[in-house]
C-alpha cells in the first residue's frame, strides 16, 4: 500500500474563493472572527484570528466571505473527483484527500510523475495541494500537515521520520493535546516512547491508537468515496460580474472539473445546462450541445466563448452552475501513430462535428447545412438543405447549372426576346420539364408548385452561360434559372 | 511564359529572371494542365491564401476549383463554402465526380463572420478544402487569414470582388478571372511567387461545362441534344 495525502492549506478561502482569478486581500469569517486569510490580507497587517470589525479597519479592501461548510463539503467532491482520474481509491478527509497509489504509480510513470499530472489537474480546477506518501494514510496525512513533499516508501522508516514531526499533526481531542503540551511533550518521538498503561492511567491511550494506525500496527479502515453519476456544482464570484473572461474562467474551472469526473467514470456528456445565476433576476441558461458524447474541456470552453459573445446579460453575474446529468459510457482511444497532420478517421469526425457545433453557435443553427438530392425532376425541388451527416448524394439529371438562383430570375423581354444585361442567345434546348401536377397551389412548401416549363442553355453579355425556361402557363414569362460559373 | 530572344548574354555573371530560382513547395494540382505550367509548384499555392478576382458569373469560375473539389471529397471531411453568393447546383456537382454530402454551407452575413467561419474552418481538422466569398474586406483580416491558413497544408481559395485588384492584399497567388471567347475562361495572373506573368491565360472550361464528363449522365431531353454549335440561335 503507498497513500498520498493531499492537504488543501486555508480550506476554508480555496473552497470558497476557487473562482478568483484576481490577486486581492482576501478572507473567510466565522462569527465574525477571521478562521483564513490569503497572502495578500497578511501582507496588509491582517491577523488569523482577529475580530471582523478590525481586520475591515486595517485593509479597508478586504473581501470577506462567510464560512460555508456545503460550499466546503461541494469544492472536496470537485477535488475528489479530479483525484479519482488517478486511482478508484479516494477518501474524503475534513480539508485533504487520501489517494492509495500502490496500483495506479505505475500506469502514470511513477508516483513523481503521477503527483505532477494530479497537481495540474487540480490547479486548473482552482486547488492547491500540500502533498505526502507513506504506507499507512494516517503517516501520509500527517507529513502531509508537517512536512510537505516527503515520500517514505518503507513500513520500517516510519517510526524514524514520524517521531521528528510536532505533536499538532495528531488528531487527537484538544483536551489529550493540553495534557501533553503540559507534560512537556513537544513531538511525536516523545510520545512514541511513553508506557502504554501510563497513557491509559491519564485517558490518554487514544493517542497510542493513532501512533499505532500510523506505523501500521492497527487496522485503519477508510470508507472510499463513490461519485454520483451525474455534476452539479456551482462556483461564487467574489462580486458580480459581466465580462466575459471573467465568466469564462469560472466555467472553466467548473468544466475542468466535470471533465475529471467523466474521465475517471469513463464517460462523456453530449449536452450541459450552464446557468449564469444573478441577483435580482432568473438565472440565464446557456444549453451546451456537442453533438457526439465528449469529454474535452478545452471544446466546451470554445461552445462557451461563442454562446458569451453572443447573449447578453440582462445584470451581472453573481454566481455560474455547471449542471451534467446524462452521462454517456466513452471508452479511451489511442492516440494517432503519425499525429495530428494526418489525423485519423476518429479524429476527423470528432473534429467534423466540434466545428458544426462551433460554427452553429454563432451564426445559428440554420445557417451551417449540407444540401441533399431528391428525386424530382423541378430543379428547385431535386435538392434541399438538410442536417450535415443526414444528405443524400446527388445523380446529374441532364445538364445542370452550377449555381442555382432562387427565386428564378424573372426576365425582362426586349423586341420579344429575353434581356438579361444584354440580349440573349439560346444555344440548346428546349429541355421540357413538366411534374409537380400533384402539388396544389396553396401548399407552402418553396417548391410545391406545379412545374410546366421548357429549359435553354442560353449565352448572354460577355458570352456568360444561362440556364433559363419559359413558363408555359400564360404570359410565357421567361426566368433566369442557373449560370453554368 | 516569357518570350524574350533566346540570343546568349554576354557576361557570364548576369542572370535572366525567369531563371532564378523560386523556394517553393510543390502545389496542389489545379486539374488544369495549362495553368499548373504557369503556377509556381505546379499547382494552387498549399497553406495560402489564393485570391481569385472576379465579378462575372457563367463563365466557368467555380468549374476552375472543380477538380480540386472532386479530389477533395474523396477523403472524409468538410468541404466548406462560406457564404456563396447563390445556391450551388447539387446535381451538377454530382455528375462532375463530387461528393455532395460533404459539402458544408455556411451563411453569414457579415465579413468578420464570414471571416471568422472561414478560420475555424481552417483551424479545425475537419476540412479538406475551403472556399470563401468576401467582399470589402480590410487588410488586418485578410492578414489573419493568412497566419491561420499557414497552419494547414490546404490552399484557402477567396473569391473577391473584381475592383480589389487595385488594393494590397497579402494573398500569394492572386487571379483575375474575366470573359474570354465563349466558352473560355480568361485569368490574368497579377500576382504569383517568382517573375511575374506578362501574358493572360485562356482556359477552356467547355469539357467541364459539358456533361460528357463525369458519371454517366441520364439524359431527359425535350428538345434539342446539348452540345449544338453556339452560333445557333433557336428561339422558340
Amino acid at each position: 500500500m503507498l497513500w498520498l495525502a493531499l492537504f488543501f492549506p486555508d480550506w476554508p478561502l480555496q473552497a470558497l474563493f476557487r473562482s478568483q482569478k484576481h490577486e486581492a486581500p482576501l478572507a473567510v469569517a466565522a462569527r465574525q472572527r477571521l478562521v483564513a486569510l490569503d497572502a495578500a490580507a497578511l501582507a496588509q497587517g491582517v491577523r488569523p484570528g482577529q475580530g471582523l470589525a478590525d481586520a475591515l479597519a486595517v485593509a479597508p479592501a478586504l473581501l470577506v466571505r462567510t464560512q460555508s461548510t456545503e460550499a466546503e463539503h461541494a469544492a472536496l467532491r470537485d477535488a475528489a473527483g479530479c483525484a479519482l482520474r488517478y486511482t478508484p481509491q479516494v477518501v474524503l478527509e475534513a480539508d485533504g484527500l487520501l489517494l492509495e497509489i500502490a496500483g495506479s504509480a505505475r500506469l502514470f510513470g511513477g508516483t513523481e510523475q503521477l503527483l505532477c499530472r494530479l497537481r495540474t489537474d487540480l490547479a486548473s480546477a482552482g486547488f492547491h495541494a500540500l502533498t505526502a506518501c507513506a504506507p499507512t494514510p494516517r503517516a501520509a496525512r500527517w507529513l502531509a500537515l508537517a512536512s510537505p513533499g516527503q515520500c517514505v516508501d518503507d513500513v520500517e522508516d516510519l517510526r524514524a521520520t514520524l517521531a521528528a514531526l510536532p505533536l499538532r499533526v495528531m488528531e487527537a481531542s484538544e483536551r489529550i493535546k493540553a495534557l501533553l503540551a503540559d507534560s512537556g511533550l513537544r513531538s511525536v518521538g516523545e510520545v512514541m516512547r511513553l508506557p502504554r498503561n501510563g497513557l491509559a492511567q491519564r485517558d490518554a491511550s487514544e493517542v497510542r491508537r493513532l501512533i499505532d494506525q500510523a506505523l501500521g500496527r492497527q487496522p485503519d479502515p477508510r470508507p472510499y468515496f463513490k461519485a454520483p453519476r451525474y455534476f452539479d456544482s456551482r462556483l461564487e464570484l467574489p462580486a458580480p460580474r459581466h465580462d466575459a473572461d471573467v465568466l469564462l474562467f469560472v466555467a472553466n474551472r467548473l468544466l475542468n472539473a466535470c471533465c475529471s469526473r467523466l474521465s475517471a467514470a469513463h464517460a462523456g456528456i453530449e449536452h450541459c445546462l450552464l446557468l449564469l445565476e444573478h441577483e435580482h433576476h432568473p438565472a440565464t441558461p446557456l444549453a451546451l450541445t456537442l453533438g457526439t458524447p465528449s469529454r474535452d474541456a478545452r471544446r466546451m470552453i470554445l461552445l462557451v466563448r461563442e454562446h458569451l459573445a453572443r447573449i447578453v446579460l440582462p445584470e451581472a453575474v453573481s454566481a455560474i452552475r455547471l449542471q451534467a446529468t446524462d452521462w454517456i459510457s466513452l471508452t479511451g482511444r489511442s492516440d494517432d501513430l503519425f499525429g495530428p497532420q494526418t489525423p485519423s478517421p476518429d479524429r476527423r469526425r470528432e473534429a467534423c462535428s466540434t466545428l458544426l457545433e462551433q460554427l452553429r453557435a454563432r451564426l445559428g443553427r440554420d445557417a451551417v447545412y449540407t444540401m441533399s438530392a431528391r428525386a424530382d425532376h423541378r430543379p428547385e425541388c431535386a435538392q434541399r438543405a438538410c442536417e450535415p451527416g443526414a444528405a443524400e448524394t446527388g445523380y446529374s439529371s441532364g445538364k445542370r447549372p452550377l449555381w442555382l438562383l432562387s427565386p428564378p430570375q424573372l426576365l425582362k423581354l426586349v423586341n420579344g426576346c429575353p434581356w438579361y444585361d444584354g440580349p440573349v442567345q439560346l444555344i440548346s434546348g428546349p429541355e421540357r420539364i413538366e411534374s409537380g401536377w400533384w402539388d396544389s397551389d396553396g401548399s407552402t412548401d418553396p417548391c410545391g408548385k406545379e412545374a410546366l416549363r421548357d429549359y435553354f442553355v442560353a449565352v448572354g453579355r460577355n458570352h456568360a452561360r444561362l440556364w433559363i425556361y419559359r413558363d408555359h402557363a400564360p404570359p410565357h414569362r421567361w426566368y433566369l434559372h442557373g449560370l453554368f460559373a | 511564359m516569357a518570350t524574350l530572344s533566346p540570343t546568349p548574354l554576354p557576361h557570364p555573371s548576369l542572370w535572366r529572371a525567369d531563371e532564378a530560382a523560386i523556394p517553393c513547395p510543390p502545389g496542389v494540382p489545379t486539374g488544369h494542365a495549362a495553368l499548373d505550367t504557369e503556377l509556381p509548384g505546379g499547382g494552387w499555392p498549399p497553406g495560402e491564401m489564393t485570391e481569385l478576382l472576379t465579378d462575372c458569373s457563367g463563365h466557368g469560375e467555380l468549374s476552375l476549383l472543380l477538380p480540386l473539389l472532386v479530389r477533395s471529397s474523396q477523403n472524409e471531411g468538410w468541404i466548406a463554402w462560406v457564404a456563396p453568393p447563390h445556391i450551388p447546383g447539387i446535381p451538377a456537382l454530382a455528375s462532375a465526380g463530387l461528393r455532395t454530402p460533404r459539402l458544408l454551407i455556411v451563411r453569414a452575413s457579415t465579413t468578420g463572420e464570414r471571416a471568422w467561419a472561414l478560420r475555424q474552418a481552417l483551424r479545425s481538422d475537419a476540412c479538406t478544402a475551403v472556399v470563401g466569398w468576401l467582399d470589402h474586406v480590410d487588410t488586418a483580416l485578410l492578414r489573419r487569414l493568412q497566419l491561420a491558413v499557414r497552419e494547414t497544408t490546404m490552399p484557402l481559395l477567396l473569391f473577391r470582388s473584381a475592383h480589389s485588384a487595385h488594393t494590397a492584399s497579402p494573398a500569394a497567388l492572386r487571379l483575375q478571372l474575366s470573359a474570354g471567347a465563349p466558352g473560355v475562361l480568361r485569368l490574368d495572373i497579377l500576382k504569383r511567387w517568382g517573375r511575374p506573368a506578362s501574358r493572360p491565360l485562356h482556359l477552356s472550361l467547355e469539357d467541364s461545362l459539358s456533361p460528357s464528363s463525369g458519371f454517366p449522365v441520364r439524359q431527359q431531353m425535350a428538345g434539342a441534344r446539348i452540345g449544338a454549335p453556339p452560333a445557333q440561335a433557336l428561339i422558340a
